[in-house]
């Protein structure tokens, strides 16, 4: 083998600064210190109550009190006021339930895996996006409850004696949702609420009222930021983030078991449960920015949630959304290689099929939901694609606007997999045409309204960015920043 | 071989020990691929699908190197910056050592694909056209290679030019064929896979297949990495470029995708085998025959899951030379024999304990010899890492001042 340099402790390495255009922007703009950052997140709460606010939270409280009127109109009535109908025997309620779901799964992956990544940018999202996940999964709950019609006997899903003898059935995928989703929420709340300690301790020694300084105290479980108390705290934060992660994962994997464990064409296929994943981060990020951008620049927190933040979060919901095209990709190629007639016809002439192009071109009719089919594609395929240029990713209101796009766009793949495999059935004397009632379309709008009410509240009583954890990514707290105290070269 | 240009007034690499292990592995290689032909009693079925196993398994190798190229670059990352020379190396050796070597497999297809030697092709293999056919298969595969090494060379050209310009332009070159190329890996991976591979059986389909096969690979070349980091770091200057937080994060992802890989095996299996559908299920049903039944439920959920997720879970296993080492290895053992699993049901529907493993171990030798001797050429031609990557001060754990230069050695700045 020929001559290679040797390692020798004389060896010199030359180290360059990288060229201007590609210096890394610091996670935190205009490198304030610890004080400045303490107050700008604090002063979130302890200002005055902003009018935009008030007017939300009025709308939010108006529309959950709608939903939960209808609530209380299903239990009075049955299912049937719902646009259920043979064959499409779950509708909205299952759609919305995924839907919610997938909309629950940023905030823990911000949390758990991305810090287990060590990805440092976390920090400055992390708070708020758990917080969106556990109030969306508190909506997601609703549905699954709601749809089994008599909502009193929704404990009859936990393995406990009942009078009737009657035991859950747990070869069913809906059995594991309980289970999955319920100790998906259970573990979210308790890592929520430990990465909160610290800082409800700041908003203790803050608090200029008694009310204030017992009730953030309470929670605050006497935390004194000593050092052993420190130790415990990030120890304790590893093992909720290893736990945690598998079941990010989980949740929806699971979720997607409820369709492909079936033998309906479009629902069973062996590749749902790393796609629906893929999907629910897709989603959660889109709802993450959707809340995160307008928010930044209402509560002055623009040198926190920086342009490189919003930047990232486009650059994750551009990866997870890519893959989701993969997975319909892979849908369709599988479902023509296969030669499986049944796969065929539900992805061309249930799907695909629009009256201008494929339609003509393969001499079929149009499918019933093409629509809902071109929507979900131009959302989660094309849409996620404008976020490779750079000019879109740092365009705040081009940002704001494709994330709602990704919210919308996601909503209708659930639609698509729930409508299109049901309305047709094996026999063609059995199809039929879904459509939703006013109670569906009202039901799903006021869990927006139980959503925003929540994230309202969270925003005006908690922190919203981790105010601790946000301090440790400053460059006054990076060994290898001349401002956290490093020399040239290396010399600390 | 040429002399490294970052090697001057240096002594010469001190592998000494190493030098004649390509050849050695070459020689017993085709020792016992030729006996294991021999002894099987298959004659050229056997080479041709121990040839295919070999080619599988180096494929990994090099289609794990160039996604971590690919990554490396998408997402600016620092921490990888002293093994990105090494991965675009084993990504080079896509083409054209891959395609000479799949040269056998081209002119022994009608003895490997049984859809290729059908005079009445049945409803499943017409239902592929035009893709299985004789003419769009090798179509297919050209456009593969065409596909991997345009994107391959290219990453390693615009690498190798900002040694000599340190220019952000090649960073934004090489940015755009990794954006680019991801999309494009993913598809020709999972054609690759599905051609390749999941033709042996053309009736059985699965959406998840590319996947599988992704994760294997990625899989299998983490743990190489490490150990060609390891050994450059302890041989050559890269020892001062390497730092713990490099074998750290190699052996998080190792054991990431150690989840990962049993995530997407056990979907698929999971899935196909509650809707117990015929045209789904005898893919596996093949697979509880005999000793590969062992190998399905014993070998590969222990050895490919259990052992390294249970090794790789603490923070200092992964940073041990005394376990990673024993790992990489073992890694390299459940990829091949992950890969029996996939394709030797198809020749031996009883048992994997045949002549025929020696064959394919001997072939797996050879493949192994014949890309060292091209890697360590590689190697020998050019910097071993990245001499001006933009991430390289962060890699090193060193402040540079904008627009300035400094020289590191182990002790600090000079």
């Amino acid at each position: 083998m020929a001559a290679q340099p040797v390692l020798d402790e004389r060896s010199l390495i030359k180290v360059q600064a990288p060229p201007a255009s590609l210096e890394r922007e610091p996670l935190v703009g205009s490198q304030h210190g610890p004080g400045w950052l303490s107050d700008r997140i604090a002063g979130v709460i302890e200002g005055e109550t902003p009018g935009w606010w008030k007017i939300s939270f009025a709308i939010s409280v108006t529309m959950m009190t709608v939903c939960f009127a209808l609530i209380l109109y299903l239990m009075s009535t049955g299912v049937g006021i719902w646009g259920l109908q043979h064959p499409v025997m779950w509708g909205y309620a299952i759609i919305n339930f995924v839907w919610w779901i997938g909309i629950g799964h940023a905030g823990t992956l911000i949390s758990a895996i991305l810090f287990l990544l060590r990805q440092r940018w976390r920090t400055s999202i992390n708070r708020a996006a758990e917080a969106m996940t556990i109030f969306a999964v508190m909506c997601a709950g609703i549905f699954p409850l709601i749809h089994i019609g008599r909502i009193w006997y929704g404990w009859w899903l936990f393995p406990v004696p009942n009078s009737n003898g009657i035991w859950p059935q747990f070869r069913s995928p809906l059995m594991w949702d309980v289970f999955a989703v319920s100790t998906y929420f259970t573990v979210s709340v308790l890592f929520w609420y430990m990465g909160l300690i610290p800082d409800l301790a700041v908003m203790r020694d803050r608090a200029k009222t008694k009310i204030r300084k017992f009730s953030y105290g309470l929670f605050a479980l006497g935390w004194t930021g000593s050092n052993r108390h420190w130790s415990n705290y990030e120890k304790a934060y590893l093992i909720l983030a290893g736990l945690s992660t598998p079941l990010v994962l989980s949740v929806h994997s699971i979720v997607s078991l409820d369709f492909s464990v079936s033998q309906l064409p479009g629902w069973h296929t062996t590749i749902f449960p790393p796609y629906f994943v893929a999907g629910a981060v897709y989603s959660g990020f889109g709802m993450v920015l959707t809340l995160l951008v307008p928010l930044r620049r209402m509560l002055k927190l623009e040198e926190i949630i920086t342009v490189r933040h919003v930047e990232l979060m486009c650059k994750v919901t551009l990866a997870t959304g890519s893959i989701v095209g993969y997975a319909y990709g892979m849908e369709f190629f599988i479902a023509w290689y296969s030669g499986n007639p049944y796969e065929r016809f539900l992805f061309l002439q249930n799907r695909a099929a629009d009256p201008f192009i494929l339609g003509p071109l393969f001499h079929v009719p149009p499918a019933p939901y093409w629509w809902a089919f071109w929507t979900m594609v131009t959302c989660n395929v094309v849409v996620p694609q404008f976020f490779w240029f750079k000019k879109v990713r740092t365009s705040m209101l081009a940002v704001f606007f494709l994330s709602i796009l990704v919210n919308v766009g996601m909503w209708f793949e659930r639609f698509v997999i729930v409508i299109t495999s049901l309305h047709r059935e094996f026999l063609p004397s059995n199809w039929g045409y879904y459509g939703p009632t006013w109670v569906d379309i009202l039901q799903f709008l006021g869990t927006f309204g139980l959503f925003f009410t929540f994230f309202l509240l969270f925003l005006r009583y908690i922190p919203l960015i981790a105010i601790a954890e946000v301090k440790g990514v400053t460059p006054q707290a990076d060994p290898h920043h001349p401002l956290g105290g490093a020399k040239v070269g290396g010399k600390h | 071989m040429s002399t490294n240009p970052h090697s001057a007034g240096r002594s010469g690499l001190e592998l000494s020990k190493f030098r004649n292990l390509p050849v050695i592995l070459i020689v017993a290689g085709a020792i016992g691929a030729g006996l294991g032909v021999a002894a099987s009693g298959k004659g050229v079925t056997q080479f041709a699908f121990s040839w295919l196993l070999a080619f599988m398994f180096a494929l990994s190798l090099c289609m794990g190197g160039l996604f971590l190229v690919i990554v490396h670059h998408l997402f600016d990352a620092s921490w990888s910056v002293p093994t990105r020379r090494l991965c675009e190396h084993l990504a080079c050796l896509l083409a054209p050592t891959m395609l000479i070597l799949f040269l056998p497999i081209a002119i022994l297809a009608k003895t490997i694909y049984p859809w290729m030697r059908l005079t009445n092709p049945d409803h499943a293999v017409q239902s592929k056209y035009p893709l299985f056919t004789t003419p769009g298969y090798y179509i297919a595969s050209a456009i593969l290679f065409g596909i991997w090494w345009l994107y391959s060379n290219r990453l390693r050209y615009w690498s190798l030019r900002q040694d000599e310009t340190g220019s952000a332009d090649c960073t934004r070159r090489m940015r755009f064929f990794a954006a680019s190329g991801v999309v494009l890996f993913a598809l020709t991976l999972t054609l690759a896979a599905i051609l390749w591979m999941k033709g042996l059986m053309s009736e059985w389909y699965s959406t998840m297949y590319g996947v599988t096969y992704f994760a294997a690979s990625i899989w299998v070349t983490l743990p190489t990495v490490y150990v060609i980091t390891l050994i450059l770091q302890r041989t050559t200057v890269l020892g001062n470029l390497v730092k713990e937080k490099t074998y750290y994060m190699l052996g998080s992802l190792f054991l990431a995708f150690t989840v990962f890989w049993a995530y997407v095996n056990f979907s698929q299996y999971f899935i196909i085998w509650n809707a117990n559908m015929p045209e789904e299920t005898f893919w596996y049903v093949l697979r509880e025959k005999g000793t590969w039944d062992v190998v399905g439920k014993y070998i590969i959920i222990f050895g490919h899951f259990f052992i390294p997720f249970v090794m790789l879970l603490r923070i200092d296993f992964k940073l041990k030379l005394a376990t990673m080492l024993p790992l990489a290895a073992w890694a390299w053992a459940m990829h091949f024999v992950d890969l029996e699993f996939q394709i030797m049901p198809a020749v031996h529907p009883n048992t994997i304990l045949t002549p025929g493993l020696l064959s394919d171990l001997g072939c797996v030798l050879l493949f192994t010899g014949v890309l060292m001797i091209v890697f360590i050429r590689s190697l020998n031609r050019h910097p071993l890492y990245p001499l001006k990557d933009p991430r390289i001060a962060e890699a090193m754990d060193v402040y540079v001042p904008p627009a300035a230069e400094v020289s590191v050695t182990p002790q600090g700045a000079k």
